[in-house]
């Protein structure tokens, strides 16, 4: 070889050395696989003196090709599909010749173009085209050599920024997956602290928008009374009942809106709502979401789906918390009410009780529940006359004690009225059977004292029958005349009064069926003859003693149980 | 009550809206209420000043997907400006600036309406 030969080829190669050490650099920094591309193209094109170079991307999944980058008049264009057959061994060459390719092909006029291989160890990237020089000269080994060393490297610049890329991504749908799960945990906390359904539903709409980048949206609520919309944006009318319910039957819990379906609901079809997604509650179908398309057109992932049913359980889980708050409410009220009522049916009784000449008096009623059925009632008519009353309304609780009530005011009311007590007991039962449902009585008792005589008149309507213990006898004397229990018809014939003159030391005792019928754990009622033995028992003690004797009586044989209200008077003649 | 509040101004005919504190679930109604105001009195020029915007959650970013759409029909827009890396990264995250104007300067989005105005 001549000297000078020698010195070009030393400044040749130390040029070409110099190129692919700056190309290392170059491409070592960089990520972007656009640059890579084209840096590879116009370095051996300008190098090598050839207008027509092009990057053939593998696809994988196809075992196909595409241009993804050209220079030159080369014959397709970038994007398009490359009809290049390549056998497996062949993706292992490191440089293609036209001879090895099928010829239906035709990148080049020219017969001396080459496909360079661009590859990693591990995968076949694709290939860099290179046509003949502009001359039409094949190129040399060494050149071939200097292209392959460029292609090298820029495979494994390429496989590099595929990964970059890659990475980027994940790490971006990681972020997104982090931010969805912020946003759960948040509403989830938000919620919690909100107890009016709109604002529950409001917000749930909002992150729904933000989170899912949609502007439709609807959410149908099974209130156990109704269905209806609780919640929406960009909806402009309301659904149908039918509809709705047609949604509600649906067995899926994430729809896909298809023809099919927008034909059954046209609401979903006016509205372009993509998606319905039914929510559930103890295996119940309580709610139905629907959402229209996204903004940035891309469709809804199995992600999105399980996002929007996670976090409308959430809003449904805490909706459905509200009522039951409410529930709680009202019941807190309610009891508050009955208090009330308590006190106030307390304030009915004679306190303290009245003394009457010649009389030593105890009384005093115990209700089962906060307000009770049964009453009694001490009124002076004047100074030597008193009304002494019992009586037991059917039922318990509120209803009977607004019939007490009631029984009570028209006994007060008829007080002055200068008539038997016949005609009183009478007009009574008249107004009671009036003004209640035909279910609704009162067993009722009452007398008149006149305590200067120590003359008893008294009228029975169906209560039980007071116990008169004469001081010198132990069989007691059933007060029974009277007539029909009040309420039950309207008076036809005149209720019976009767007369028994009273002595000293005489013992009366009115009770309610409370005290006969409590009953112990095999259900036996206590019944009069137990009460009437105890009665005996403690005869000479003084009312009010004798009172608690009873009672703990009864207490005693039913376990301290009490079932219905019990009242208990008792006088005794002095 | 959380730490927000909206500070409502014009710049010649474009409504400025700024953003302090954090824009939840609690306090995106405020927002709502300021935009479904400016609607009713057709102001459809809206710029939403996120400079002392310290958090964005995503009931907060719903309002704005809420009433785009009815604001752009009017032939308005919402644009944001000033927003710190924090709450831009939520935005970015939902894909947000491809859907809206977002845009380093307050200024910027008033010229932008302007020159859309008059033009």
């Amino acid at each position: 070889m001549s000297r000078k030969a020698r010195t070009y080829q030393d400044s040749h190669s130390r040029f070409e050395l110099k190129t692919i050490l700056e190309t290392g650099r170059t491409l070592i920094e960089s990520n972007d696989l656009s640059f890579i591309l084209n840096n590879l193209l116009l370095i051996t094109m300008g190098k090598l003196m050839v207008s027509r170079g092009a990057i053939l991307q593998y696809q994988p999944s196809e075992n196909s090709y595409t241009v993804k980058r050209k220079k030159g008049s080369f014959p397709l264009e970038e994007g398009d599909f490359c009809q290049l057959q390549v056998s497996g061994t062949q993706k292992d060459y490191s440089v293609l010749q036209p001879s090895d390719l099928d010829t239906s092909l035709k990148l080049s006029d020219s017969d001396n173009f080459l496909l360079f291989n661009l590859r990693t160890s591990d995968y076949h990237l694709g290939f860099l085209f290179l046509d003949a020089k502009i001359n039409g000269n094949p190129l040399n080994e060494r050149e071939i050599d200097f292209v392959e060393s460029l292609c090298l490297m820029s495979s494994v610049a390429i496989s590099n920024s595929r990964m970059f890329d890659e990475l980027k991504r994940t790490n971006r749908q990681l972020d997104q997956k982090v931010y969805e799960l912020k946003t759960l945990f948040e509403l989830s906390k938000d919620f919690n602290m909100m107890v009016d359904r709109d604002q529950i539903a409001r917000t749930f709409k909002f992150a729904m928008l933000g989170q899912l980048l949609i502007r439709k949206f609807f959410f149908f609520l099974d209130t156990g009374e109704k269905r209806q919309m609780i919640g929406s944006s960009g909806i402009t009318d309301k659904v149908d009942r039918e509809q709705m319910d047609y949604l509600f039957n649906l067995d899926e819990e994430i729809i896909e809106v298809d023809e099919e379906l927008r034909q059954q609901v046209p609401f979903l079809d006016r509205h372009k709502i993509e998606a319905v997604i039914g929510l559930r509650f103890q295996s119940e179908k309580m709610a139905v979401v629907g959402v229209g398309d996204r903004a940035n057109n891309e469709p809804f992932t199995e992600s999105d789906y399980n996002f929007i049913s996670s976090m409308g359980n959430l809003a449904l889980l805490s909706i459905q918390k509200t009522y039951l708050l409410e529930e709680r409410i009202e019941k807190e009220r309610m009891e508050e009410e009955l208090e009330i009522a308590h006190s106030i049916q307390r304030g009915l009784l004679p306190s303290p009780l009245p003394s009457i000449p010649n009389l030593d008096l105890y009384a005093e009623t115990i209700s089962s529940r906060q307000v009770g059925g049964d009453f009694f009632d001490i009124i002076e008519v004047s100074e030597n006359r008193h009304l002494l009353t019992i009586g037991d309304v059917t039922g318990k609780g509120v209803p009977a004690a607004l019939l007490m009530a009631n029984l009570q005011a028209i006994l007060r009311a008829l007080r002055p009225f200068d008539i038997s007590m016949s005609e009183a007991t009478g007009y009574m039962n008249d107004i009671i059977h009036d003004n209640t449902p035909s279910d609704k009585f009162i067993t009722f008792f009452w007398a008149a004292f006149d305590s200067s005589q120590r003359i008893f008149t008294y009228v029975n309507a169906g209560h039980n029958p007071p116990i008169l213990l004469r001081s010198d006898n132990d069989e007691p004397i059933s007060l029974e005349e009277g007539g029909l229990i009040l309420g039950a018809m309207s008076t036809m014939m005149p209720y019976e009064e009767n007369q028994v003159a009273l002595e000293k030391g005489d013992l009366l005792i009115l009770y309610t069926d409370g005290a006969t019928e409590a009953m112990n754990k095999e259900e036996e009622e206590y019944g009069e003859e137990r009460l009437l033995e105890c009665i005996r028992k403690h005869r000479d003690k003084h009312p009010e003693a004798l009172y608690q004797q009873i009672l703990d009586d009864i207490y005693e044989f039913s376990d301290q149980e009490q079932f219905d209200d019990l009242t208990l008077l008792i006088f005794r003649v002095n | 009550m959380k730490n927000f509040s909206i500070n409502h101004r014009k710049v010649q005919s474009v409504d400025i809206l700024e953003l302090n504190g954090e824009l939840d679930a609690h306090t995106a109604p405020q927002l709502e209420d300021h935009l479904k105001k400016l609607i009713d009195e057709n102001q459809y020029h809206i710029v939403v000043n996120c400079d002392d915007l310290d958090y964005i959650a995503s009931a907060g970013l719903g309002v704005f997907m809420a009433y785009i759409e009815d604001i752009r029909s009017l032939g308005g827009d919402i644009k944001l400006t000033n927003m710190n890396d924090k709450v831009y990264n939520v935005f970015d995250l939902l894909g947000f600036p491809a859907l809206y104007d977002i845009l380093e300067k307050e200024e910027e989005a008033v010229k932008q309406f302007q020159q859309g105005s008059n033009s």
